[in-house]
């Protein structure tokens, strides 16, 4: 299979946008990573647009504004992942040599859409019973209190650690640092999780350019990031009684990652992961296998995930920090990642980093262990 | 169309006998899984069609939480669970009661809408039920 490039990437600032369209968000970072790759509007054989609340026909509005029609344009929901899905689905068109230049947006206009937590679809029998979002993590969360001694303050550690560095961001939601004290003073949401432990409703687009081999040369796209592994998984339905702090869904995919681009958890130098609430990171962390089952949240106390860390984890300020506009939390990842490798990270630049992955899962349905999970791994 | 006529699992989600509330669930003929609710097809080996059981009254607390920010259709704050059952399934409830729920405690069904503000029979659908910890005396089914 071809190998596939980013040579460009976009991205709106995170946060509340009440006078602006989805579409106009949209367009801004898709312009941006046209010009971040030096294509223009019709070298886009084709595009993929993720979103998850944003009504019909998102991409060909978004890309419309643009100034982008008539090309195959396809909309993607896939939970918080459908971002990253538009990613896994532009590569593999150009992996099994359909198009050589592609687009993958991800775009979400939330302010006003929504009172109270987010749920799973209203017909989800868990749901109809009172689930929330927040609370299923806060049941995770009390697993994993009970297996292996965690505690409120080690994941408050985690919250405050992603809004100090989405301090450093400037496209971040949260511009100001929290103490661990006011991660745990802030009110309940579902317990133990509190207001500063859970995402927040953002608004924002994301975008990047894929291209193959081939046209990379034509192009001569110095600052191009290689594609290592693209993967998409489903989690699998929940068949007797399963440990819920593991992350099958999330492993199954980062195993696959690891076997396509033939690296290692270790060669990982850094990761974005999905930290829609404190827990999550954990989760995702110990599940992507970059950390010890269960160890986490104690050695982020220690610092090892600090952006000086053994390995920093969410340096964009994640979910957390950065904001959480579902459908374009998972493009937002890649750019950053993209960033980070270019060495373009600003105050948040990891130094020397030449391997960064990013771990986007997202949703809930009664039966499943999760909906969509994603694994990109980029290397220069 | 297969099977949609037995899709109805979830109109009514419990048996009543002899006094206890057990929840309707399915197990499959081939491999042995059980789903609360049932599904149309065995989601561990594709069988087709699953039978019926009723799970046991009682079960136990994996995990829970107190759920304090919700959507408008419920009062909160709210206690939730997921119970294992010893027919080897995991459901999630929400929790009467006055104390805070713990992992490995005994819970028992009981019918009550929970924390649900709905208009309409109690009986009706998935929010027909929920959990009590075992032995507690009980006033009324909504907890």
């Amino acid at each position: 299979m071809d190998e596939v490039f980013v040579i460009g990437a976009g991205m709106t600032p995170f946060g509340k946008h009440p006078d602006t369209t989805a579409a106009e968000l949209g367009a801004s970072a898709m312009l941006e990573a046209l010009d971040d790759a030096g294509v223009a509007l019709k070298d886009i054989e084709a595009a993929w647009v993720g979103s998850v609340f944003q009504g019909m026909a998102m991409g060909q509005r978004a890309l419309g504004e643009g100034g982008l029609s008539g090309i195959p344009i396809t909309n993607v929901e896939n939970a918080c992942s459908s971002g990253s899905t538009a990613i896994w689905d532009a590569a593999l068109a150009i992996r099994a040599g359909a198009v050589d230049v592609a687009l993958a947006l991800g775009v979400e206009h939330l302010t006003g859409r929504f009172r109270g937590a987010f749920t799973p679809d209203e017909s989800d029998v868990e749901a109809q019973r009172g689930l929330t979002m927040p609370s299923v993590y806060a049941m995770r969360a009390q697993r994993h209190f009970a297996q292996y001694g965690t505690n409120s303050e080690q994941l408050a550690a985690i919250a405050a650690k992603n809004k100090r560095n989405a301090v450093a961001n400037p496209l971040a939601q949260f511009k100001k640092a929290v103490t661990v004290e006011e991660v745990l003073a802030s009110r309940l949401i579902a317990a133990p999780l509190h207001l500063q432990e859970c995402a927040p409703v953002s608004d924002g687009a994301a975008a990047v350019v894929l291209v193959s081999k081939r046209k990379r040369a034509e192009l001569g796209a110095s600052r191009a990031v290689r594609l290592a592994a693209s993967v998409l998984k489903s989690g699998r339905a929940e068949v007797g009684l399963k440990d819920m702090t593991v992350e099958d869904l999330t492993w199954r995919a980062a195993e696959a990652a690891y076997e396509q681009s033939g690296l290692a958890p270790s060669d990982v130098r850094f990761a974005e992961v999905h930290d829609c609430f404190s827990i999550a990171e954990a989760l995702r962390v110990e599940g992507l296998g970059l950390f010890p089952h269960g160890e986490y949240p104690g050695r982020v106390v220690k610092g090892e995930a600090d952006l000086d860390g053994r390995l920093p984890v969410n340096g964009s300020g994640g979910l957390l920090g950065k904001g959480h506009p579902l459908g374009a939390t998972g493009v937002a990842q890649v750019v950053e990642v993209v960033r980070q490798l270019r060495g373009e990270a600003g105050a948040r630049q990891i130094p020397g980093a030449r391997v960064g992955l990013a771990h986007c899962r997202g949703g809930k349905a009664q039966g499943v262990e999760g909906t969509a999970c994603t694994v990109n791994i980029l290397t220069v | 169309m297969v099977g949609l006529d037995e899709a109805t699992v979830t109109k009514r989600p419990y048996e009543l006998e002899g006094g206890l509330v057990r929840l309707r669930a399915g197990r499959c003929p081939e491999c042995g899984a059980v789903f609360c609710p049932a599904r149309l097809v065995c989601d561990g080996c594709g069988h087709r069609g699953l039978d019926e059981i009723l799970l046991a009254p009682r079960g136990t607390i994996y995990t829970f939480t107190q759920v304090h920010q919700s959507t408008p259709e419920f009062a909160t704050p709210y206690d939730l669970v997921y119970v294992d059952f010893d027919e080897q399934v995991r459901v999630m409830l929400p929790c009467a009661g006055e104390e805070t729920p713990r992992i490995g405690e005994s819970v028992e069904i009981v019918l009550g809408r929970g924390p649900r503000l709905v208009e309409g029979e109690p009986e009706e659908g998935p929010q027909a039920v929920m959990v009590v910890k075992a032995g507690t005396e009980r006033s009324d089914g909504n907890g």
